[in-house]
Parts: structure tokens; C-alpha cells; sequence
């Protein structure tokens, strides 16, 4: 995974994506081959200090205060006592829990905790950020707040790793993805390469009938709108020979867009297959 | 290992230390185990009020005065042998019940799998956890034996240091069925059978301990042999107990060796299994 990027792993349940997490995290012990995390043996303690990671379904010590969990998960990850004490207001500030520092756990809600998990993920200045459905039980606009927190790190660098079941969120929150099938990766790219892989929607208008012949000589599905037409394209080179055609004949265009497969028929597609097929979408 | 790195990890250690106490504390633990110990202080307080100590020095103290003096010194001495067994026992089965949960606790699906993903090995995570819940124990001990000490020693004015014994004892005996506790909650995450692990195996040393009379009563040489051998590997429960009233009663030196290092000996090796399982386990 590149720097800074915002990688979603997918897959059916049972397809194998927290075994996998766990993998890397070396809660489980792989039975063949072996993990490795920025060229370490994901086994080695060391290996994890650049990773920051909120499970699904945590379990948080609920005697201790949002602060206090900052803390002891802080001093776990190496930090000092004076690295924790200046870290921690400042993350609390980041995840919107400035008031709440020195409140006991169990007195939040469940977004709240989300959102705390999120801070202690990132108490250290990860590299690399394992989040397990990190918007689950969190409302819309909590939502929101997480993928706009997510998007500041990436900015800066932090690569994004989310395990999710929910397509719509990786859909619009990641630009690489992956899906996993009984333990095999199936797919795997950009997600707009991938999109793009199933055609595009040029929309356009002032098209005259010659040029929208020669349009669908070259295979094209010319479709009219009340607007003018809508050509679909099977791939890019082809969307740019039908633009070309239509601004040589002094047409307009309107809009293009990726079309055919959204994400959740790729999904479909890739996980009820049963070739195991990668498609590297650079 | 760098500088940096054995700062780290002692930082590591200090801080699971400090969670295990805060668990403790918050789960009542701490203060039910203070609460209780209190409990046994007052009663003592309240039978040394009642005179009934006093009476019986009292009745002892007939005669002469060199003879009065030697009394009152064996009936203090018999005191706190008796005293010290039953703070001894009390303390460290109490001990035992109070820490049952702490282990099976941190290995709870969703807490174990963070604590997994930090920087950290797993021997430090459960060493850290061990050392946190004997610190809890240690120093109700030390409150526990320390007050009733106070209290004989102020109400009859002999201060026998020896009695203080039954802190390093206790806890030493604690250490070692700590590290069954450890052990059955790494393999089955039960509180329940944390507790009667270490518990049966303290019942089971007090047989053994009596091989002397049992071997004879055993007809056949295997049965003798499996005894004995049974009597070397279980903690010495019993024995160190004995021994610390026999330290106190006849104020003199006894053999703490033996049962000090066949004791160790089991709770090491026991530690080390659990600590190796801890480490193949998939969480």
C-alpha cells in the first residue's frame, strides 16, 4: 500500500478479513507462511510500534477515564510519560472529546467510544492505521466526523486500513480495495480503475446524426436524453475517441462519468466466483 | 536492548502494574480484601478489649516472678504462632478468591486483541498482570499482619518480630498459587476454576504433609513412592505455614529451604507453561 493511502478490505462473512487483521497484528498465529509489517516479521513486537489499531467490538476498561485509557494505551505503545501528558488533550480536542478527558469510560456513548478508540489508535503517530468497522453504532454525523478525521491523516501521510463490511462506506471513503474470499484474495485496485474497468457515460448535446453515427460504428450505446444523448463507452481510450468525435463535430459535453459496476457489483461478482481471480487495477 | 528500549518496556511493566491495581480497585477487590482483613483486625482488637488476654496472662502469672515472666512470654509466644496461621491461612486463600478474575479478565475477545496489537511481548503483558495482582495481595498482607501485630504487641508488650514473618510467607505462598491461578486462566478464562485450582491444591498439601503417617499405612511400595513424589511437587502449603509457627512458637530457626525451594520450583515451572501457552495461543 502506498503512503497515505485509504486501503478497504471487503468480504463476505467468514471470508477471512479479521483472521487476516490479526495476522498482521499477531494475535493469531499463521498454520503456513508468514506476515510481514514495513519489512518486519509481523510477530515481532517491534514490528507493530508504527501501527495503530481499534478492533471491532473492543472492550475498553471502563474504570478508567477517557484520559487514563489514552494514557495506558499510550505508555504500552512506548511513549513516555511526558509524550502521553502532551499528546493527550490535543487528541481528545482531535476526536471531539476535549470535556470528557476525565470521565469514567463507562459514561460513554457508543460513538463516543468509537471515537475514543480512534484516539488511542493514533496516540503514538502511527504510520499505518488498522481500523475494524470503525463507524459501527456511530450515527451519521458521527460518521462524518471519523472519515473527515481520516482524511486529515491520510493528508498527512498515515496510510488507512479498514475492514468493513459496509461497501457504501468504503466506497466513499477509500481509493484502493481489496476482497477477500475463503481466505483468497479475489480483487484488487484503485477503486475508480476498478469502476472504471466497466464503462463510461458520456453525457452530451448539439450531437449531429452523422457524428452520432460514426459514434456508434465505433461500438458505442447511444442512448437519447431529454438533454441530448447519453453514449456509453465500454473502457477510457474508447470514452476519449467518442469526446473527441463529438467536439470534432462541434457537439458539447455535458458530463462524463464512470458507469456500469458499482462497487457492490464488483463485490457480487468477485465473491461468487469460484476461479480465484486477481485483477490488479494499477 | 537499548537505553530507550529498557525504558520502554520498564515503563511497559509499571503501567500494566498500575492497571491491574486500578482494576483491582475498581472491580472492589482491593477494598473488599481491606474491608475483610479489617474485619479480622477488629475482632482481634475486640477480644484483647473483652480482657480476655489479659485474664488468661493473668491466670498464668500465679507464682513467682521469674516463673510469671517465662508464663507470660510461652502464652504470648503460642498466641502469635496461632494468630500468625490464621492470618496465614485467612490472607492467602482470601488472596486467592480476590485474584481469580483478573486474568480471565484481560483475555476477554476485544481487550486481549488490543493489548495484542501493541508494541509489547506477550510475557511482558501476563508478567505485568502477575506482578500488578501480587502487589494488591502484598500489601493487604502487609496491613493485615502489620495491624494485628501492632495490636498484641501494644496490648501485651512483647514485641516479637518474629511474627512479622507471616508477611514474606504469605506472600511467598501466594506467588507460587498465583502462578496456578495465572495458569488455569490462560487455558480455560474461568474465574471459577482460577480459584479452585489453587485452592485444592492447598487442601491436597495438607494431606501430603502427612506422609509420615500415610507411607506406613500404604501396603504397596508404588503407592509410597507416587505419594512421596506427589508430596515434592505440590506447593508445600502446609509445611511453610508449620514452619512459620514453629519460627514464632519456639523462637528459633526452622528449615525454610525445602519447602521454600520445591515451592518455587513448582511455581516457576508452572509460569513458565502458562507463559508458553499465553504465547502460541490464537486470540
Amino acid at each position: 500500500m502506498p503512503a497515505g493511502a485509504k486501503f478497504g478490505l471487503l468480504g463476505p462473512n467468514g471470508a477471512g478479513k479479521t483472521t487476516f487483521v490479526k495476522l498482521l497484528l499477531s494475535a493469531v498465529h499463521p498454520t503456513a507462511g508468514s506476515a510481514r509489517l514495513f519489512g518486519k516479521d509481523a510477530s515481532l513486537p517491534e514490528s507493530r510500534r508504527p501501527v495503530g489499531y481499534l478492533p471491532e467490538n473492543h472492550r475498553f476498561p471502563t474504570y478508567l477515564t477517557g484520559a487514563g485509557m489514552l494514557d495506558f494505551y499510550g505508555a504500552l505503545s512506548g511513549l513516555s510519560s511526558q509524550e502521553r501528558r502532551r499528546q493527550i488533550p490535543g487528541l481528545l480536542e482531535l476526536v471531539g472529546l476535549a470535556s470528557w478527558g476525565p470521565v469514567r469510560i463507562k459514561k460513554y456513548s457508543k460513538g463516543m467510544l468509537q471515537r475514543l478508540g480512534l484516539a488511542q489508535a493514533l496516540i503514538h503517530q502511527p504510520k499505518l492505521l488498522i481500523l475494524d468497522e470503525p463507524t459501527d453504532g456511530v450515527d451519521p454525523a458521527g460518521r462524518r466526523e471519523i472519515r473527515d478525521i481520516l482524511d486529515r491523516l491520510t493528508g498527512n501521510g498515515v496510510t488507512v486500513f479498514i475492514n468493513s463490511h459496509l461497501l457504501s462506506e468504503v466506497e466513499s471513503f477509500c481509493d484502493h480495495v481489496a476482497i477477500m474470499r475463503k481466505g483468497q484474495l479475489v480483487l484488487e485496485g484503485k477503486i475508480s480503475n476498478l469502476l472504471a474497468g466497466s464503462g463510461y457515460t458520456v453525457s452530451a448535446s448539439g450531437v449531429s446524426d452523422s457524428a452520432l453515427n460514426d459514434i456508434r460504428r465505433t461500438g458505442a450505446a447511444i442512448q437519447p436524453t431529454p438533454q441530448g444523448v447519453s453514449i456509453q463507452s465500454p473502457n477510457r481510450d474508447h470514452a476519449n475517441l467518442v469526446i473527441d468525435k463529438i467536439r470534432a463535430a462541434g457537439g458539447f459535453i455535458d458530463g462524463l462519468k464512470p458507469s456500469g459496476s458499482s462497487l457492490e457489483d464488483l463485490f457480487l461478482k468477485a465473491t461468487a466466483s469460484d476461479e480465484t481471480l486477481i485483477e490488479r487495477a494499477a | 536492548m537499548t537505553d530507550h528500549q529498557k525504558t520502554s518496556s520498564s515503563n511497559v511493566i509499571l503501567s500494566l502494574v498500575a492497571d491491574t491495581f486500578q482494576e483491582a480497585r475498581a472491580r472492589w477487590l482491593f477494598w473488599g480484601l481491606f474491608a475483610l482483613s479489617s474485619l479480622l483486625v477488629l475482632i482481634f482488637l475486640f477480644v484483647l478489649q473483652v480482657d480476655l488476654a489479659a485474664g488468661a496472662i493473668s491466670f498464668l502469672g500465679v507464682g513467682s516472678t521469674s516463673r510469671r515472666i517465662f508464663s507470660i512470654q510461652k502464652f504470648v509466644n503460642v498466641s502469635y504462632s496461632w494468630v500468625s496461621i490464621v492470618l496465614y491461612v485467612w490472607g492467602t486463600f482470601l488472596a486467592i478468591f480476590a485474584s481469580a478474575g483478573l486474568i480471565p479478565a484481560v483475555l476477554e475477545a476485544g481487550r486481549i486483541a488490543l493489548l495484542l496489537s501493541k508494541p509489547i511481548g506477550r510475557t511482558t503483558l501476563l508478567l505485568g498482570r502477575y506482578l500488578g495482582n501480587l502487589l494488591v495481595v502484598a500489601l493487604n498482607h502487609i496491613y493485615l499482619v502489620g495491624a494485628v501485630w501492632l495490636i498484641l504487641a501494644i496490648k501485651t508488650n512483647i514485641w516479637n518480630y518474629r511474627f512479622l514473618l507471616a508477611i514474606p510467607v504469605s506472600i511467598f505462598i501466594f506467588a507460587v498459587l498465583l502462578c496456578v491461578v495465572v495458569f488455569v486462566g490462560v487455558i480455560t478464562e474461568s474465574a471459577a476454576l482460577s480459584v479452585m485450582a489453587p485452592v485444592g491444591l492447598g487442601l491436597i498439601s495438607v494431606l501430603l504433609a502427612q506422609y509420615q503417617v500415610v507411607i506406613k499405612l500404604l501396603d504397596s511400595e508404588w503407592s509410597r513412592r507416587l505419594w512421596m513424589i506427589l508430596y515434592w511437587i505440590v506447593p508445600k502449603v502446609f509445611d511453610l505455614g508449620s514452619a512459620l509457627r514453629e519460627s514464632i512458637l519456639l523462637d528459633k530457626q526452622v528449615d525454610w529451604a525445602t519447602p521454600v525451594w520445591t515451592s518455587s520450583a513448582f511455581g516457576i515451572a508452572v509460569l513458565v507453561s502458562a507463559l508458553h501457552i499465553f504465547r502460541k495461543r490464537d486470540f
